[in-house]
C-alpha cells in the first residue's frame, strides 16, 4: 500500500499495553481523520459518551495518508475523540495541527496512534521507530510545553544540541530531534480551553483535547522516526509538485503581493506574513515539507510560529488602549504557547469581559467578584494574570477555564447574554469567527458538524476578494467569475452555490456549499492531510485568470502517492461518507435535529461584521451576491437571520444528504449507498436510524 | 587519479532565507531513492523551533572539497568514492562500496556529509543529481529546484573558503515581503 506505513499504534495507558492494528484494514477510509473514526467506532462499544473526560474516551491521532511524502502542505495530524469544549454537549471532534510530528510518526513506522485508558502516573509515550515505550513523566508534569519538549529532546537524542548524527535505538542514524506532542500546565489542571502542543506555536487548539490528555495523565507523545514512506510513483509525484509550485505558489525572489485584509495566506499561493510578528527581524519558517512556511522565527525567539488568531489574540487589545503594538502582545502569544491555552478561545470573549465590566458587573466586589485587572486589558498586567488564573484555575480562572458558555452559565448570565448577544458565541459554544448573518456556510457547516468549522476554502474564494472593496481596492476576481468557477466544480457544478444574496441564503444552494466545504474538508484535509491554509485553491494570484489548482492537483498528488485513479467527484463521495461517520457518532451521543441550532442572537441581532481584527468597532461584510440577475460582491452586513427559513434550510441540507428531515439522523438507504451497512445496524441497534 | 580534478559544481545555501521545512531533504531522498525519508537525504537541514533569526537552521550539504578526504580515505577509491572526470562531483558507486565507512570518519565536518546506510551497509553522499534514478532532471539539482523559498542555489565557481558556500539570495522580492535582506 503506497503511502502508507502499515501499521497504527494502538496504546493502552491502563493498561499499559502497546498492539498495533493493520492499516489496510481501514484502508477504504484513506487515513488520518477517516481512519481514525473508523477505528474509534469499532472500539468504542459504548459510544453514548457525553464527556470527553470520561476514561472510556478514546483520543485517535492520525497523520494524513499525504503525510511523510512530498505532497505540499501535508505535515497534518488529525486528533479524534469526544471533545470538552463543545458546548452545551459534549460531541465527538477533532483538532489539527502541523508541524513535524504527522511525518516523523509515519517516518517512525505508524500511519497514526490510538491512546485508550488513563495512566495511574503522569506518563510520556517514547516512539523511536519499532522502539516504543510508556515512560514516567512525573520529572515533566508542571513544566511548561517548552521545557517539556527540551527535556525530551535531550532524553531521546542524549544531547541538546543540533545537527550531528544520532545513532537511533535500531542503530539506525538521523540528524534531527524528535517531534514531541505535549501539554501544559493549562491541560495537567484539564482546562477545556488547554492545547496539546508541538514545536513552538504549532497545537491542536480547539477542542480541548489538552485538557483530555491531562485526564489521561498523558504529558507528552514524542516520534523519532528514521524510515521513509514509499509512493507508486516518485517521479510523478516530483513533478507534480515543481508543477504546483511554478504555476501557483509564490516566487519568494518575485512575488505577487495580493493581501485582502492585510493579512491573508490561506491559500496555495499564500507567503510568509511579516506582519504576524512585531520583529523586524523575523523570517519564514513552516512546516515539515510546506511551500508556503508561513510562520515567523523571531530573532529573540519569541512567539515564534504564531500567525492568524495566535498572534493577534493581544495585539489588536493593545493597540486599541496603548495605541501601539509593543513586545507585550507577543509575550502573550509566548506565555499561552508555554502554558498551553489556545489563543483563539479567548481572543473574543475579551470583549464579553469587558462588557461585563463597563456594565459594573464583574470586578472587585461585584456580582461577578474577581481582582482580575480587566481595567488593564491591553497591558501586560492583565494578560500575564489572565493566562496564568486559566492555567493554574485561580480565582475567576476555575471559571474561564471551563470555556465562556460554562463560565457564563456559572454567573447565573448565559440565557441574557447570549440574546443580546453580548457573548459572542459561534454554534457550540466556540467563540465567535466570522459571522454566521454574512458567510452562512461557515456557520451551517459548524452548526452539523460538533465545532467551529474553520475552514477557509470560501473565505477566501468568497469574502476576502469581495472584502478588498472596504479598503478602496478592486477584487482580484469578479463575482460573476467566481461563480462561473463553482459551475464548472464537481459534484454540484451550481454557480448559485456563491450567492449571498438574503433571498438565496436559505436554498438549496447554500446546502451545497455547506455539503462541499465539510465534504471537501473531510477527505482531502481531515483524511489525506493537506493543510487548511493552502487547500482547496479556488483562488489565486499566481494562476492562470487567477484561477487556483482546486481541483486538478489533488488528484494529481493523490495518483501519485497510492497509484490509484480517483476522480475528484469520486473524492467528495468518500468524503461525505466519512462525515457520515462521524454524524453516526453524534447520534449515538444523543444528537436530534432540536439541537443543531445557532445562538438566539442570530435571529434578532444585526450583524456588525468580523469585528475580530478592530475589537467590536463595526465593518461591512461584501459577498458575492445575486441582486436582480446581477453578480456583484455587496455589503451584507446589517442583516439577521430568519429562524422558520433556518429550520427550512436544515431540511433541505438533511435531505441533500439523506437524512430524515423530522430527526435529522440517517437513513439506511443512504447509509448503505455509502457501504455503511454496519453503522446502519448499529444505529438501528439503538433506535436512531429512520 | 593522482591529482583530482576540482568539481565544477557546488551548491551554495542562504540560512538567512532557509525556512527549515527540510523540503530539499524530502526530494533528494525521493530521486535517489525513491522514497521521502530524511535519513537518506544528502542535505542535511536542522531547524531550531526553539532557535533565533538568523542562528536557527544549520543547512549541511557537501562542499565538493578540493582535496576530498573522503576520496582519499576510502580504500577503493575511483570504484566506491569516484571522482567524475568530466563533472569533478565527488560520488559514491553504491554497487562497489563496502560499507567500512572510512569516508564517514575522514570528512573533515560535521555533522558528516557522507550518509550512512546501515541496511544496506553502503555509504552514501551528494552527486549534484548526476544519477537520480527517479527524476529526468536533465542537469539540474532537485534539491535547487524544489526549495519554495529559492534559498539554494547552483554554482559553478569554487566558493571561497568554508564560509563562501553561504550566500545572501535574499533580493528584491524578499525586501517586497518585508523581510530582512541583510
Amino acid at each position: 500500500m503506497y503511502g502508507y506505513a502499515g501499521k497504527i499504534l494502538r496504546v493502552n495507558l491502563t493498561s499499559s499495553k502497546i498492539s498495533t492494528i493493520n492499516t489496510e484494514d481501514y484502508r477504504e477510509w484513506i487515513g488520518g481523520h477517516g481512519m481514525g473514526a473508523a477505528i474509534w467506532f469499532d472500539i468504542v462499544k459504548d459510544k453514548a459518551i457525553t464527556s470527553g473526560f470520561d476514561p472510556k474516551n478514546v483520543l485517535a491521532i492520525m497523520p494524513g495518508l499525504f503525510s511523510g511524502t512530498l505532497v505540499p502542505a501535508s505535515c497534518r495530524t488529525q486528533m479524534l475523540g469526544i471533545q470538552v469544549l463543545s458546548w452545551p454537549y459534549e460531541w465527538f471532534g477533532r483538532s489539527n495541527a502541523g508541524g513535524r510530528f504527522a511525518n516523523m510518526l509515519k517516518w517512525a513506522g505508524y500511519d497514526g496512534i490510538i491512546v485508550e485508558g488513563v495512566a495511574s502516573k503522569p506518563t510520556w509515550i517514547n516512539i523511536v521507530d519499532d522502539d516504543v515505550s510508556l515512560n514516567d513523566a512525573s520529572n515533566l508534569w508542571g513544566m511548561d510545553t517548552h521545557a517539556t519538549q527540551k527535556a525530551i529532546f535531550k532524553e531521546v537524542t542524549g544531547s541538546s544540541g543540533l545537527g550531528d548524527w544520532v545513532k537511533t535505538s535500531g542503530n539506525r542514524l538521523t540528524t534531527q530531534r524528535p517531534a514531541v506532542l505535549t501539554i501544559g500546565p493549562a491541560g495537567e489542571t484539564r482546562s477545556r480551553l488547554a492545547v496539546v502542543l508541538t514545536e513552538h506555536g504549532n497545537a491542536f487548539g480547539n477542542g480541548g483535547y489538552g485538557g483530555i490528555w491531562g485526564a489521561k495523565n498523558l504529558k507528552a507523545i514524542s516520534a523519532l522516526g528514521t524510515g521513509g514512506i514509499e509512493v507508486a510513483d516518485p517521479k510523478a509525484l516530483l513533478e507534480a509538485r515543481l508543477w504546483a509550485q511554478k504555476n501557483y505558489a509564490t516566487d519568494y525572489d518575485n512575488p505577487k503581493i495580493w493581501t485582502p485584509l492585510g493579512i491573508t495566506t490561506s491559500h496555495f499561493g499564500g507567503y510568509a506574513n511579516a506582519n504576524w510578528s512585531i520583529d523586524p527581524r523575523s523570517k519564514p519558517t513552516g512546516c515539515n515539507g510546506c511551500h508556503i512556511n508561513c510562520q515567523p522565527r523571531t530573532s529573540n525567539g519569541v512567539a515564534n510560529e504564531a500567525i492568524c488568531g495566535d498572534a493577534m489574540a493581544y495585539r489588536n487589545w493593545e493597540k486599541k488602549v496603548r495605541g501601539t503594538v509593543t513586545e507585550v502582545s507577543a509575550k502573550s502569544v509566548d506565555m499561552a504557547q508555554r502554558l498551553g491555552i489556545n489563543s483563539k478561545g479567548f481572543q473574543n470573549w475579551l470583549i464579553y469581559l469587558t462588557i461585563l465590566y463597563d456594565k459594573g458587573i464583574l470586578g472587585p466586589g461585584r456580582e461577578i467578584d474577581t481582582d482580575l485587572p480587566v481595567g488593564k486589558i491591553g497591558e501586560a498586567e492583565f494578560i500575564e494574570d489572565f493566562l496564568h488564573k486559566i492555567a493554574y484555575r485561580e480565582g475567576i480562572g476555575d471559571d474561564l477555564a471551563e470555556g465562556f458558555p460554562r463560565a457564563a452559565q456559572r454567573w447565573g448570565r448565559l440565557e441574557e447574554d447570549l440574546r443580546t448577544g453580548i457573548l459572542p458565541m459561534h454554534p457550540w459554544g466556540y467563540s465567535i469567527h466570522y459571522d454566521g448573518r454574512c458567510e452562512v456556510y461557515w456557520w451551517y457547516a459548524s452548526m452539523v458538524e460538533s465545532r467551529d468549522v474553520n475552514m477557509h476554502d470560501f473565505n477566501i474564494a468568497a469574502y476576502r476578494v469581495g472584502q478588498e472593496i472596504a479598503s478602496g481596492k478592486t477584487p482580484l476576481v469578479p463575482a460573476k467569475q467566481i461563480a462561473d468557477w463553482f459551475g464548472e466544480l464537481a459534484p454540484y457544478y451550481d454557480p448559485e452555490m456563491m450567492n449571498f444574496a438574503t433571498d438565496n441564503i436559505y436554498s438549496i444552494h447554500m446546502a451545497r456549499t455547506t455539503a462541499w466545504l465539510l465534504h471537501y474538508s473531510y477527505f482531502w484535509k481531515h483524511s489525506c492531510g493537506l493543510c487548511s491554509t493552502a487547500f482547496s485553491d479556488l483562488v489565486n494570484p499566481n494562476g492562470l485568470n487567477n484561477r487556483g489548482l482546486t481541483p486538478e492537483a489533488e488528484v494529481r498528488f493523490y495518483r501519485a502517492v497510492t497509484g490509484q485513479k480517483l476522480t475528484f467527484e469520486e473524492s467528495m463521495e468518500i468524503g461525505r461518507k466519512i462525515y457520515n461517520l462521524d454524524k453516526a457518532i453524534w447520534t449515538l451521543q444523543g444528537r436530534h435535529r432540536d439541537m443543531e441550532e445557532f445562538p438566539e442572537y442570530m435571529y434578532s441581532v444585526p450583524s456588525i461584521g468580523d469585528t475580530s481584527a478592530t475589537v467590536g468597532k463595526p465593518q461591512p461584510y461584501y459577498m458575492p451576491t445575486k441582486v436582480n440577475g446581477e453578480w456583484d460582491y455587496r455589503d451584507v452586513a446589517g442583516r439577521y437571520l430568519d429562524r422558520e427559513k433556518v429550520e427550512e434550510w436544515k431540511t433541505t441540507f438533511y435531505e441533500l444528504e439523506g437524512w430524515d428531515a423530522r430527526t435529522g439522523w440517517q437513513t439506511r438507504a443512504s447509509l448503505e449507498s455509502l457501504g455503511m451497512q454496519a453503522v446502519a445496524d448499529e444505529l438501528a441497534r439503538h433506535g436512531k436510524l429512520d | 587519479m593522482s591529482t583530482p580534478p576540482i568539481s565544477k559544481g557546488y551548491l551554495l545555501v542562504d540560512t538567512r532565507k532557509c525556512a527549515g521545512c527540510c523540503t530539499c531533504m524530502l526530494a533528494c531522498s525521493l530521486v535517489h531513492e525513491g522514497e521521502s525519508n530524511l535519513s537518506l537525504s544528502k542535505i542535511q537541514v536542522v531547524s531550531d523551533t526553539f532557535g533565533h533569526y538568523p542562528t536557527d537552521v544549520a543547512v549541511n550539504f557537501c562542499r565538493q572539497c578540493e582535496n576530498p578526504a573522503c576520496y582519499s580515505a576510502c580504500p577503493l577509491p575511483d570504484q566506491a568514492l569516484c571522482i567524475d572526470e568530466k563533472t569533478g562531483v565527488r560520488y559514491i558507486n553504491q554497487e562497489e562500496c563496502t560499507g567500512c565507512y572510512q569516508c564517514v570518519e575522514a570528512c573533515p565536518y560535521t555533522p558528516s556529509r557522507i550518509i550512512v546506510r546501515p541496511e544496506k551497509n553502503v555509504a552514501m553522499k551528494c552527486d549534484l543529481c548526476q544519477n537520480t534514478p527517479y527524476w529526468e532532471g536533465e542537469g539540474k539539482q532537485a534539491c535547487v529546484s524544489i526549495c519554495p523559498m529559492k534559498a539554494l542555489k547552483f554554482a559553478t565557481e569554487k566558493p571561497e573558503g568554508p564560509d563562501g558556500y553561504t550566500v545572501n539570495l535574499r533580493g528584491e522580492g524578499w525586501a517586497k515581503l518585508k523581510f530582512p535582506t541583510d
